[in-house]
């Protein structure tokens, strides 16, 4: 292929990225910015009024605190179960691999809604858990596992766990083994050999893995819709009642756009905190 | 040591049961002979699959997942490929800005993704009247999926393999099937089902673009979720996961995701 | 069969001094042909432009006489085996064969015919069903080149083909594409860094450094008479001499082992001489006439002994030989000299 017609392939691509994802987020910052419309989805002329509307009121903060308290509870939650499957997952030697890779895999095939809607069966007051814990006589009434925050930490903690496990899973695969032994011949135990080398060595995955989990976490709808019900509700959820049910364009997109900023902003910080000088 | 391997496998053990446990709970329940959804099911049937299908509701919303999903690979699939070519081949020092660009519908939270997109669809008159707002959301979705796993496979694609067909006689679109295409089918492959398979989960893009009559099985089983507590939807959910499940493991038998003995 | 003739070839990148810098060489039908030189002078430059591979910037490239510069790499007729032999993973040796002449739309049976001949050239027809990852190394070289001469091209060009096999083997595939070369008779371009391959197996040597050919010559010519230091250091070990003009005796120049004829240079009052280390005979001190001088170490390594020496006045020379008779560290020795072994270095390329 020559050289001066080699653009050419990256043209749909980059037309698709332009039109539809670039000029619509230039778009959506401005339109947080927009009067409210009777009728339409929004109305003439520019306000700070939809900002203005979340930051005085204790409900929208409280409830965007919450879904980052949400969202960090997952991510750690997610690291602590993950992180030794993800190096269990690396070992080339492991019998049956291929069918734990793929037990690991099958969250993502099976669709976000019914891994929910698993969940709800499960939590449920007449859930599988209560109703258990109830036939051994361990609790005398419902304990309460959903439409609550717990419950939709238990829940994302489950979606978003592939998404943990498998980019710490390449990043251990990818360690010259040798290192290991090299650690070891130098008289380093197991333990340190995993803390002094192995850790620090996975790290660019663990790293990617958080931002992956925390990022979907907070703006996921579906499973604390689900989970929450009425009673909890996350940022995420709030803007998609305003956007469908309440009509209110601008103030949702307002909403999403300050979510996305307090999630950026801890993404960048966490970033900055867990930067690693040889990468 | 020996005392840790066992722990590890135990702990790991206990992780795949909690992956797989509202899976289980799921199809279990889809055999619930009962009004209600209760597990384990009060003795066993197949009612609600029979209920199902007399659903037309349900029944069309699948239809509609599979087509998006289908066409939304399509595209992906054409349009990743490309970019993946010209990122490993043809990028150069501009390689990193490429791959957060074709990356970025993934590290951008998708409920923003939507939000701007209703709007830019809103503003250019096109607005979610047909469905092309929808499926351009599933191509940008799933473009990532597409470019990492085609990329990952030329990475592994030796240059001189071009140029040793070229000296041999084969023009561009020869090299590109006879060459270029059998070795880096494992990618394409593993693409094109990542991408099915990511569509056919999209939610949020799909609630907030979707036009009168286009719902896809998540939104349609999401609705009826949130006012219905019958077996039906796990008879649904159980079959969506046979569906998906078989597509892989069709794909996988016939187009064969390896290829020869390298 | 075909003549190959660079004339001023010259390959720029955009921004940078010349890779391949005016070049100009008449390889004669069925010669075989290194290329030589250190990594970065333009040899696989050189041997990529003459593929196709590479557009020329300036000057002209041509197979008997008809001009192939802007003849696409597809259109040129050129077998060609790569350092990593870039052989076809996913089609077997036969398939990989047979590649070649699918593009040029010959029948299945030719086809058969033709791969099954070449396999037998090469010595693969029982591997005929195998895939590239199931053989060895040597195998995939043999692939490699049955691949390259089953379309019967006008030429045949090798970049470094040899260079990740072993040593054992790669002396066997000297041999052995040698030989083939001599039996089909192809016009041959080879390119090398290592000085002993393209000694071995070329009819002619191309020198290059810095995208310019330093000397073209015969094997024997190249190493016996090269004209610059650069080329003689780079084909071998060299002993050089800063030898002062002798006004005694006009027409010689002095050195440790005496006076040596020279031409005299048109200005400057003394030559650079060039000796190598095997052309110095050393005896035991006072066995004869010759030059004393000082062992001050020496390197045993089988088959020959490497010594460095020391002369009265402070200067060194290496000298190369059977170990004969062994000499130890700070032996005194005597050197002789055969003078028609001297020559005379010129001006750099």
């Amino acid at each position: 292929m020559r050289q001066r017609y080699a653009f050419l392939l990256l043209l749909p691509a980059g037309i698709l990225l332009t039109v539809f994802l670039a000029i619509p987020y230039v778009s959506v910052f401005l339109s947080a910015f927009r009067v409210p419309g009777e009728g339409t989805p929004y109305g003439d002329g520019y306000t700070l009024g939809n900002f203005a509307r979340i930051f005085t009121d204790w409900f929208y903060i409280g409830q965007a605190l919450n879904t980052m308290l949400i969202g960090a509870v997952t991510t750690l939650a997610t690291l602590i179960i993950g992180l030794p499957v993800a190096f269990q997952l690396a070992r080339p030697e492991l019998r049956l691999r291929g069918l734990f890779y793929g037990i690991v895999l099958s969250p993502l095939l099976v669709g976000i809604v019914i891994r929910s809607y698993g969940w709800t069966i499960l939590l449920g007051n007449n859930g599988v858990i209560n109703r258990t814990l109830r036939g051994w006589g361990w609790i005398d009434g419902p304990m309460p596992l959903m439409y609550n925050t717990l419950g939709i930490v238990i829940a994302l903690t489950h979606v978003f766990l592939p998404f943990m496990i498998l980019p710490i899973m390449s990043a251990v695969q990818g360690i010259d083994p040798s290192v290991a032994s090299a650690a070891r011949s130098l008289g380093a135990r197991r333990l340190s050999v995993i803390r002094r080398i192995l850790l620090p060595l996975a790290m660019p995955g663990i790293q990617s893995g958080c931002i992956l989990v925390f990022v979907l976490a907070l703006s996921s709808y579906v499973t604390p819709a689900l989970i929450g019900g009425l009673r909890v509700k996350t940022t995420a959820v709030t803007v998609v009642d305003a956007m469908i049910d309440t009509f209110q364009w601008p103030f949702g997109a307002a909403l999403a756009l300050t979510l996305s900023v307090l999630g950026g902003a801890s993404v960048l910080l966490f970033a900055r905190a867990t930067r690693m000088k040889w990468k | 040591m020996i005392m840790g391997r066992t722990v590890l496998n135990l702990y790991c053990l206990l992780v795949y049961a909690f992956l797989l446990a509202p899976i289980f709970v799921v199809v279990g329940a889809s055999f619930n002979a009962g009004e209600f959804l209760t597990f384990p099911p009060q003795g066993l049937s197949f009612r609600w699959y029979v209920t199902f299908f007399h659903n037309e509701v349900f029944l069309r919303a699948i239809v509609t997942s599979l087509w998006i999903a289908s066409v939304a690979t399509v595209f992906s699939v054409v349009i990743g490929t490309m970019a993946a070519i010209y990122y490993v081949h043809f990028a150069g020092r501009r390689k990193e800005m490429i791959r957060v660009a074709a990356l970025s519908p993934l590290l951008l939270p998708e409920i923003l993704t939507a939000i701007a997109l209703l709007f830019f669809l809103y503003d250019i008159g096109i607005g979610t009247k047909t469905m092309f707002g929808l499926l351009v959301g599933h191509v940008l979705l799933t473009l990532p999926f597409v470019f990492m796993n085609v990329s990952a496979s030329l990475e592994g694609y030796d240059t001189d393999w071009s140029m040793a067909a070229r000296s041999l006689g084969a023009r561009p679109f020869t090299r590109f099937r006879r060459i270029v295409l059998p070795l880096i089918k494992p990618g394409l492959i593993g693409g094109a089902l990542f991408s099915f398979v990511i569509s056919f989960d999209v939610f949020t893009i799909s609630l907030l673009l979707k036009s009168i009559g286009t719902a896809t099985l998540p939104i349609q089983l999401f609705d009826y979720l949130k006012t219905n507590y019958t077996p039906e939807a796990a008879a649904v959910s159980t079959l969506s996961i046979v569906a998906t499940v078989s597509v892989v493991v069709i794909v996988e038998k016939v187009v064969g995701l390896k290829v020869h003995k390298f | 069969m075909t003549e190959v003739r660079l004339n001023r070839l010259t390959k720029i990148y955009a921004g940078g001094k010349p890779a391949v810098d005016s070049i100009s060489l008449t390889i004669p039908t069925g010669q075989f042909v290194s290329l030589l030189g250190p990594s970065g002078c333009g040899k696989t430059t050189t041997l990529k432009m003459l593929a196709g591979f590479e557009e020329v910037t300036r000057g002209e490239i041509a197979f008997d006489g008809q001009d192939m510069v802007r003849v696409p790499a597809e259109d040129r007729d050129i077998g060609m085996v790569f350092q990593n032999y870039a052989l076809f993973p996913h089609m077997t040796v036969f398939q990989n064969l047979a590649f070649g002449l699918e593009m040029r739309r010959i029948g299945k049976a030719e086809i058969a015919r033709r791969v099954g001949e070449t396999l037998e050239m090469v010595q693969l027809s029982h591997l005929a069903d195998r895939y590239p990852a199931q053989l060895s190394g040597g195998q995939q070289q043999r692939v490699a080149i049955g691949r390259a001469l089953v379309i019967e091209p006008r030429i045949l060009l090798l970049d470094e083909p040899l260079a990740n096999l072993d040593a054992k083997l790669r002396e066997e595939m000297r041999v052995f594409i040698r030989d083939l070369q001599k039996r089909v008779g192809i016009t041959t371009i080879y390119v090398t860094h290592d000085q002993a391959e393209a000694m071995t197996m070329s009819d002619l040597v191309v020198v290059m450094f810095d995208g310019r050919i330093a000397q073209a010559g015969a094997p024997a010519e190249i190493y016996e008479r090269p004209k610059s230091a650069t080329v003689a250091g780079f084909v071998g070990q060299v002993n050089l001499i800063e030898a002062a003009l002798d006004p005694a005796s006009p027409g010689a120049a002095k050195t440790p082992f005496g006076p040596v004829p020279v031409q005299v240079p048109p200005v400057g009052d003394s030559v650079t001489l060039a000796l190598r280390p095997e052309a110095i005979d050393i005896a035991p001190a006072g066995a004869g006439p010759g030059t004393a001088a000082t062992v001050e170490s020496l390197q045993y390594s089988g088959a020959i002994v490497d010594y460095v020496l020391r002369f009265a006045d402070g200067s060194r020379a290496s000298v190369k030989t059977i170990p004969r008779h062994r000499f130890e560290t700070g032996q005194e020795v005597s050197l002789s000299v055969d003078p028609a072994r001297f020559w005379q270095l010129g001006r750099e390329y």
